[in-house]
C-alpha cells in the first residue's frame, strides 16, 4: 500500500470515484481512494440510480443540469469499455392534488429559467408518456425528457477505470480508523492496513460521513437513515421514464434489462446505519405501485434491500472545504441524491483543492451555511 | 397477523424431524413448504439408505418420508402450509408467504430454517439448451411425476447423485452410455459406481463437457479431457450422441432467507458454499432463528434428520418446554451425527465443519 499521498479520498462510491477521476484528470499525482468494504458497497450500489433535473431549489437544479450534461458524454469522456446504460427517457413526476400541482408549476418555472426543458402535463398527456399510469390516482404531472437513469455499478466502474488509468490508487477492504493532525494540520490517515501520510483528505463516506468528520473533531450536521428498495422479474419494455411521486412516496423505473426497480422512504425509520429489509416496506411498496402503475403491481419481486440516505438539514448536499480543519474537504449530506450529482461533486471538489475558479457559487453548498441559521431554502422534492 | 410458536421453513427430512420433536414437546408448529407434497428430496429418493437401523438403513427415501410425515400429519397442533413459498424473512421473526395469488404474513416466537439446497450448474457453451437438466430435476421428473426425460443421457459428475440417477435412468429404460467426472477419482460410493459400470456405463475420469450440441434441443454433447489444472485439452474432443445432458455437479445451501434476515453466513467450500454460522444449539447469529439440514451444509438425508431433531429439541427448550431427558437425548443425537460423519466419506464434511468452527 502507498505510504504517502497528495490526496486521500475516503469512500469507494460514485462520489469518491468522480472526485478521484476529476483530480487525476487535472494532473494531480499520488491520489489514494480508500473503501471500507468494496466499490459501490454503500448507497451507490443500493440506489435507484435516477438522474433528474426537476428540482425545487436553484442549487440542485444547476448541479443536476451540469451533471446530466456530463452523463450524456460520460461513455466517451471516460473511454469506458463497458456500458453505463444511460436510459434518457425522462422523469414523470406526478402530482396527487392541486396544492402539489401548484408547487410543481413553480418548480417548472424555475427549471425553465435555468434552461431545463421540463413541462407541466395534464393527466392525459401523462398517460400518453406512461400508458399504464392510473390517471385516477393523480391530478397532473410534470415531465422532463432529458432526465433518466443509469447503471450505478458500471457508471462507478467507468469513473474508477478512467481514474486508475490516470494513476489513481484504489484500495478496498481498507477501513480508515483515524485521521491524524498536528497543530491543526492534517498529517495523515490511519487505516487497518497501515498509515498514509497526507495533508489533504476528502470525506466522501456517504452514510458514514459523520463518523469520518468526527475523526478531525468536526460535527457535520448530517444523519443517516435506511431507505428500502426492491427489484422485480424482468419483462418486455413497457415504461420509458422514471415515475415518481413525493406525496405517494414512490419512485419506479424499468431498467434496460427489463426489471423494475422501485423504492420509497419511511419518515419513521430510525436514524442510524441499519440497512435491513422490512415486510412493512414490501407491503407498502406493493400497494403504492399497484395503485399508481397497476400492471407493474402484477410482477414478481425478486429481491429487496436497503441503503443509507445521508440527510443534511436543508436536503441539499454539503460540498465544502472545512474552515476549521485546513486540508479537509467534505462531500456528503446528499439526502438521497449523491449518485445523480456525482459529476459536479467531483468537479467542485477538484476546483476547491486546486484553488481553481469554482464552476458555481459555493456558499450554498458550504458546511458553514448551517451555523446559527434558520434553513433558508429547503428542498422538498425528495422521496 | 397470524402468530405461531414455532415456524419451520421447509418440510424435508430436517424440517419434518424438527416438527416431530416440537409437537411431541407440546409446541404449536407451522410447517411451510413450497411443494405440493411434503418430504423435500425424500419424495424422489427411491433408493435404499445405508447405515444403521437408527438411520433408517435399507429403507427407501419415500418410505422414510411416510414414517416421518404420517406420525405428525394429523397432529392438532400442526399447521401445514403446502404450495406456499416463503418470500421474505425479517428480523422481527415475521415471514412473508406467497401461496398462489395469496400473500400473507406469519409471526413466530421461533423460526427454524430448513430450506435445503439448490443444484449447481456448469458453465459451458449451450448450457441453456432444452435437454440440459440438473440430476435432481431428472430424478423428480422420473420418480415423482413418472416422466422420462429423454432416451439417451450423458451424465456429468460421479457423486452419489450422479451415480444413483444414472442407475435409475437405466432402470427406466433410458440409455446412459457415458458418465464424465472432472476429478481423478469417483467421488460417490464405489458400490454405486461398480453397479453402473457392470451395466455398461463408460465412466471417464478427468473428463468434462465442453459444449452441448443442437439448435432447439440437445442433439449431442462434446466432451474433452482435462489437464492437471482442470483445463480442457485441445484435440481430445469427442462427440457423444445423446438427447439429454444431466448435470450432477453438487448442491448449494439455500441461505438467501438467512442472508436477508441478516444472519451471518460464511463461505465454506466443503459445505457447498455460504452456510450460516451456528452455535452448538444450531441457532444462527439471530436469536430465536435456527438452521438445520442442507442449508447448514450439504450432507445426506440421514444427517439432516438428526440435525432437525437437535434444532427441534433446542427450540422446544428455548420456548420453555420442560423435556425430562433433554440432555441425554441431545448427547445421543450429537453422537449419532458424529458417527454419520465418521469414515472416509465424512472427511469433507468434517473438514468443512472444522473450518467453519475455526472461523467462528
Amino acid at each position: 500500500m502507498m505510504t504517502q499521498a497528495n490526496v486521500v479520498i475516503i469512500g469507494g462510491g460514485i462520489s469518491g470515484a468522480s472526485i478521484a477521476y476529476h483530480l487525476a484528470e487535472a494532473g494531480v499525482k499520488d491520489i489514494v481512494v480508500l473503501e471500507k468494504h468494496y466499490m459501490t458497497y454503500g448507497a451507490t450500489g443500493r440506489c435507484g440510480a435516477g438522474v433528474r433535473q426537476q428540482w425545487g431549489t436553484r442549487m440542485n437544479c444547476l448541479l443536476a443540469k451540469k451533471s446530466v450534461a456530463f452523463f450524456e458524454k460520460a461513455q466517451e469522456i471516460l473511454a469506458y469499455d463497458g456500458d453505463i446504460e444511460f436510459k434518457q427517457e425522462g422523469y414523470l413526476i406526478v402530482a396527487s392534488d392541486e396544492a402539489e400541482a401548484k408547487t410543481f408549476a413553480a418548480h417548472v418555472a424555475l427549471q425553465n429559467s435555468l434552461g431545463i426543458p421540463a413541462r407541466v402535463c395534464t393527466k392525459e398527456e401523462a398517460r400518453a408518456i406512461v400508458p399504464h399510469l392510473n390517471t385516477d390516482a393523480i391530478h397532473s404531472a410534470t415531465f422532463c425528457p432529458t432526465d433518466g437513469h443509469l447503471n450505478p455499478f458500471t457508471m462507478t466502474d467507468a469513473f474508477f477505470k478512467a481514474a486508475k488509468r490516470l494513476g489513481v490508487h484504489y484500495y478496498d477492504h481498507t477501513a480508515v480508523t483515524d485521521i491524524r493532525r498536528q497543530n491543526g494540520q492534517i498529517e495523515g490517515v490511519m487505516t487497518q492496513h497501515g498509515f498514509i501520510k497526507t495533508n489533504t483528505v476528502v470525506n466522501a463516506a456517504g452514510g458514514w460521513a459523520k463518523d469520518i468528520g468526527a475523526m478531525v473533531g468536526l460535527d457535520i450536521p448530517v444523519y443517516s437513515r435506511n431507505h428500502e428498495i426492491l427489484v422485480t422479474e424482468p419483462v418486455e419494455k413497457m415504461q420509458g421514464p422514471m415515475v415518481i411521486s413525493f406525496s405517494k412516496n414512490i419512485y419506479c423505473q424499468q431498467t434496460p434489462h427489463g426489471a423494475f426497480i422501485m423504492g420509497r422512504g419511511d419518515k419513521d425509520a430510525p436514524k442510524g446505519l441499519d440497512m435491513g429489509s422490512s415486510w412493512q416496506f414490501l407491503e407498502a411498496m406493493a400497494k403504492t405501485v399497484s395503485d399508481l402503475l397497476p400492471p407493474v403491481g402484477e410482477l414478481r419481486v425478486i429481491r429487496q434491500w436497503g441503503g443509507l440516505y445521508n440527510m443534511s438539514p436543508d436536503h441539499q448536499p454539503i460540498i465544502s472545504a472545512s474552515r476549521d480543519v485546513p486540508g479537509f474537504y467534505i462531500a456528503c449530506g446528499f439526502s438521497g441524491h449523491g449518485f445523480m450529482l456525482a459529476p459536479m461533486t467531483g468537479l467542485l471538489i477538484r476546483e476547491m483543492i486546486l484553488g481553481q475558479t469554482p464552476s458555481m457559487p459555493l456558499e450554498a453548498l458550504s458546511l458553514e451555511r448551517f451555523e446559527g441559521q434558520e434553513i433558508e431554502e429547503l428542498e422538498t422534492s425528495v422521496v | 397477523m397470524k402468530h405461531v410458536e414455532v415456524l419451520i421453513i421447509g418440510a424435508g427430512p430436517a424440517g419434518l424431524s424438527a416438527a416431530d420433536v416440537l409437537l411431541e414437546a407440546g409446541a404449536e408448529v407451522a410447517l411451510i413448504d413450497r411443494s405440493d407434497r411434503p418430504g423435500g428430496q425424500l419424495t424422489k429418493q427411491t433408493h435404499m439408505f445405508f447405515g444403521s437401523q437408527e438411520h433408517y438403513a435399507s429403507k427407501r427415501g419415500i418410505e422414510i418420508l411416510h414414517v416421518l410425515y404420517d406420525k405428525i400429519k394429523d397432529h392438532p397442533r400442526l399447521h401445514m402450509f403446502s404450495e406456499t413459498t416463503v418470500a421474505g424473512l425479517y428480523p422481527d421473526r415475521v415471514v412473508a408467504c406467497v401461496s398462489g395469488q395469496r400473500y400473507f404474513t406469519i409471526q413466530a416466537d421461533i423460526i427454524i430454517v430448513a430450506t435445503g439446497a439448490s443444484e449447481k450448474s456448469l458453465p459451458f457453451e449451450n448450457n441453456d439448451l432444452p435437454g440440459v437438466y440438473a440430476a435432481g430435476a431428472v430424478q423428480t421428473l422420473m420418480n415423482v411425476y413418472g416422466v422420462k426425460p429423454g432416451d439417451k443421457v450423458l451424465m456429468v459428475g460421479s457423486g452419489n447423485i450422479g451415480l444413483i440417477v444414472a442407475y435409475q435412468l437405466m432402470q427406466a429404460g433410458v440409455k446412459v452410455p457415458v458418465l464424465v467426472e472432472a476429478a481423478k477419482t469417483i467421488s460417490g460410493y464405489h458400490v454405486h459406481a461398480s453397479k453402473i459400470r457392470r451395466l455398461g456405463v463408460d465412466i471417464r475420469m478427468r473428463t468434462s463437457i465442453k459444449r452441448a450440441l443442437g439448435t432447439d434441443h440437445v442433439e449431442g454433447a462434446q466432451i474433452w479431457q482435462l489437464d492437471a489444472r482442470w483445463q480442457g485439452i485441445a484435440g481430445t474432443e469427442e462427440t457423444i450422441e445423446v438427447d439429454t445432458i444431466c448435470l450432477a455437479v453438487g448442491l448449494s445451501p439455500l441461505t438467501e432467507l438467512l442472508q436477508q434476515l441478516g444472519a451471518e453466513v460464511i463461505y465454506i467450500n466443503e459445505l457447498g458454499g455460504h452456510v450460516p454460522r451456528l452455535n452448538e444449539k444450531f441457532e444462527t447469529t439471530v436469536e430465536g432463528v435456527y438452521a438445520c439440514g442442507d442449508v447448514a451444509g450439504i450432507e445426506e438425508a440421514s444427517s439432516a434428520m438428526i440435525a432437525g431433531k437437535i434444532a427441534g429439541l433446542e427450540a422446544a427448550l428455548k420456548q420453555g418446554y420442560a423435556l425430562e431427558d433433554a440432555q441425554a437425548r441431545q448427547a445421543a443425537l450429537h453422537t449419532s451425527l458424529k458417527t454419520l460423519r465418521s469414515g472416509p466419506h465424512g472427511e469433507k464434511i468434517r473438514k468443512g465443519h472444522a473450518r467453519l468452527g475455526a472461523r467462528t
